[in-house]
């Protein structure tokens, strides 16, 4: 299949076919977790309405982990095979895996306020987060670092690499940190275990996300093949 | 480390296909740009080709390219023979001497030099009188003869790169590198060269055209 | 370079206070931060003459190979950056007031960290040889991944009653990891050579 998407155009015009259902199923599924979520779910009988965020901070969170990996298999696909269209995809995935890196960040921000009276709190899981935001800047700033943009395509690509074997480390190591030195009253910030009323709108807001990141990257994907062939037309000789 | 040995100077060249290096449909992209567009061809012992071509057509990529260092967008480099690459800069680590560079340079190549092979080398150039002096308190020319030098001590049977080996050179200069390559060539080996110098275009004898 | 890592060390009292029950707290982390800093530095310019001078061209060409110039890089580099840290690591305990009884733990700590540090370092020049602003590049590449290290590390270091713990093991587990991995990945960093004028 790999192989079959290599040439931009199969790819542009799969990507068509499928961008109007993908879409159509993310609003749906956004829409109604959203309104499940945030309205007719009940609120958690010690936190309050505040609870309603993990809505949106948990599918964040597994959007940025599960970009960060799109984003090594990326790298590996460029690294090892050489396939055309993984820079392409690497350059669209990483900025959209940071902002939700971000939004996870934020939200869990938002939420700890009210849960733990801090604005921020160097609990395992916020911190891990942290350090996944820094990688992927990392990746960012390495593949536009370069005079010649193309450039950097593969040092990026190695990076993230280096960076997915590092991820499960990281997370350990900060794991083993939080436990070490854990303060006295830590809530588990996933809190107690998750009723069905609430698993309903969370895996609806889980499949929207997943929906909006494809169709986030399909669209930077385009912009960015486009972009190239615009340069390609200019560098030709005579033109 | 890797175990040193001596490399054979006087190995036969394979019998049946007589061409040592075979270049098939090759095309490097640089920068977005198709500089050099499904290029073939094939180069035996003995030969001396010569690159020709504007300035930007692509002579330093190809060079680059066959000695591996950027990579092909399409087509496949046949080469049997070790390749000795002198490129626009000389190769030589600035810090240190001319003569500890071209021995640092033999070691990592797996090629045992004595001093008196070392010796011969540097006198192929006349850069015995400076090859004791850090590389980067002389001029242009002594360096590139120092890197030139590096040529007299690789194996007899191998394809050398040549990237403008004349810059910076005097005529004498010129002329022992003209010698040099002579003799690689009756001795079996081959040589790609991309320069504009005269005396070069006259003992050339294939012409590679790059650019269009 | 010594001297930032001293300079850093002193500034440290001078922004928290010279308390010495918060000095105590505090010394082994600052210590770690100070070495992490450090070994950052000089790192941008590893690879950078060797491209310029077209030596890493033949290396690549050579038996030797990349991933082993990368290791004598890294070896060279260790010894004239961070080895005479290690050698200055006691003065500057007594300045930060460390127990005395602490100072194997740290020493032994120092020296597997510096090396898996080093070693980060490499892979980080690697990477962004070439690049512009590489001193600040070089920091947001290698930082994130030196986490487990700083971790690690400062936990092994502050063990108490004993040199070997299970933070210096997970500390020598990842220098381990990074003694495989650091070659393979500065060598198919530097595998694609650009010339030094980018032809």
């Amino acid at each position: 299949m790999f192989d079959y998407l290599a040439n931009p155009s199969r790819f542009l015009r799969l990507s068509n076919r499928l961008f109007m259902p993908i879409g159509v199923i993310t609003c749906i599924c956004l829409a109604y977790g959203l309104y499940l979520g945030l309205f007719a779910s009940p609120a958690d009988y010690q936190q309050g309405d505040t609870v309603r965020i993990i809505y949106i901070h948990v599918p964040a969170a597994w959007l940025a982990l599960f970009g960060y990996v799109g984003l090594g298999l990326c790298g590996l696909f460029y690294v090892v095979w050489r396939h055309p269209l993984a820079d392409i995809a690497a350059r669209a995935i990483a900025p959209v895996g940071a902002v939700f890196a971000l939004l996870t960040l934020i939200t869990g921000a938002l939420w700890g306020k009210p849960m733990w009276g801090a604005w921020w709190v160097w609990d395992a899981r916020l911190t891990s987060m942290l350090i996944l935001f820094f990688f992927y800047l990392g990746v960012i700033a390495l593949a536009n670092g370069f005079d010649r943009p193309e450039r950097g395509s593969r040092p990026a690509a190695l990076l993230a690499m280096v960076g997915v074997i590092n991820v499960p480390i990281v997370k350990f190591s900060v794991d083993w940190w939080n436990t070490l030195h854990q303060p006295a009253s830590l809530l588990r910030s996933g809190g107690p275990a998750v009723d069905s009323s609430m698993l309903t709108p969370l895996l609806l807001m889980l499949v929207g996300a997943h929906g909006y990141f494809i169709i986030v990257v399909i669209l930077r994907m385009r912009a960015l093949l486009a972009e190239r062939r615009l340069t390609a037309l200019r560098l030709r000789p005579g033109a | 480390m890797m175990p040193k040995q001596k490399l054979p100077q006087n190995a036969p060249v394979t019998g049946g296909d007589t061409s040592c290096l075979r270049i098939e449909a090759l095309s490097v992209v640089r920068g977005q740009r198709l500089v050099i567009d499904r290029l073939s061809h094939a180069q035996e012992a003995g030969a001396y080709c010569l690159l020709t071509g504007a300035n930007g057509a692509g002579k330093s990529t190809l060079l680059r390219t066959i000695a591996g260092r950027l990579p092909a967008e399409s087509g496949h480099i046949h080469c049997d023979l070790p390749r000795i690459y002198i490129g626009h800069a000389d190769g030589l680590a600035g810090a240190i001497s001319g003569r500890k560079n071209l021995q640092s340079w033999a070691a990592i190549n797996d090629i045992d030099v004595t001093d008196t092979e070392l010796d011969t080398a540097l006198g192929g150039f006349d850069a015995g009188a400076f090859a004791d002096m850090p590389i980067q308190l002389l001029s242009r020319g002594q360096r590139r003869r120092l890197a030139l030098a590096r040529l007299l001590l690789a194996p007899q049977h191998s394809l050398w790169l040549l990237d403008e080996p004349n810059a910076g050179l005097d005529v004498n200069s010129q002329a022992q590198l003209e010698t040099a390559i002579n003799n690689h060539l009756a001795a079996g080996g081959t040589v790609i060269s991309a320069t504009h110098n005269a005396v070069a275009a006259s003992m050339a004898t294939i012409f590679l055209a790059l650019g269009s | 370079m010594l001297g930032f890592f001293i300079i850093i060390i002193a500034l440290f009292p001078l922004a928290i206070g010279p308390k010495a029950a918060t000095l105590q707290t505090l010394g082994v982390p600052m210590i770690w931060i100070a070495a992490l800093l450090s070994s950052l530095a000089g790192f941008d310019r590893l690879f950078a003459q060797d491209v310029r001078d077209g030596w890493l061209d033949q290396i690549a060409l050579s038996r030797l190979g990349l991933g082993w110039y990368a290791v004598a890089k890294a070896v060279a580099h260790w010894l004239t950056s961070s080895f005479p840290l290690l050698i200055i690591t006691p003065v500057l305990a007594l300045m930060l007031d460390i127990a005395t009884a602490q100072l194997p733990a740290l020493m032994v700590a120092l020296l597997i960290g510096s090396m898996a540090l080093t070693l980060l370092g490499v892979i980080g020049a690697a990477l962004a040889e070439g690049a512009r602003r590489g001193g600040a590049l070089m920091a947001i590449l290698v930082l994130p991944l030196a986490v487990p290290v700083l971790i690690f590390g400062a936990l092994a270091a502050a063990t108490k009653d004993a040199i070997v713990s299970p933070h210096l093991m997970l500390l020598g587990a990842m220098l381990a990891l990074l003694m495989a991995m650091a070659p393979l990945v500065a060598a198919a960093a530097l595998k694609i050579g650009e010339t030094e004028s980018g032809i």
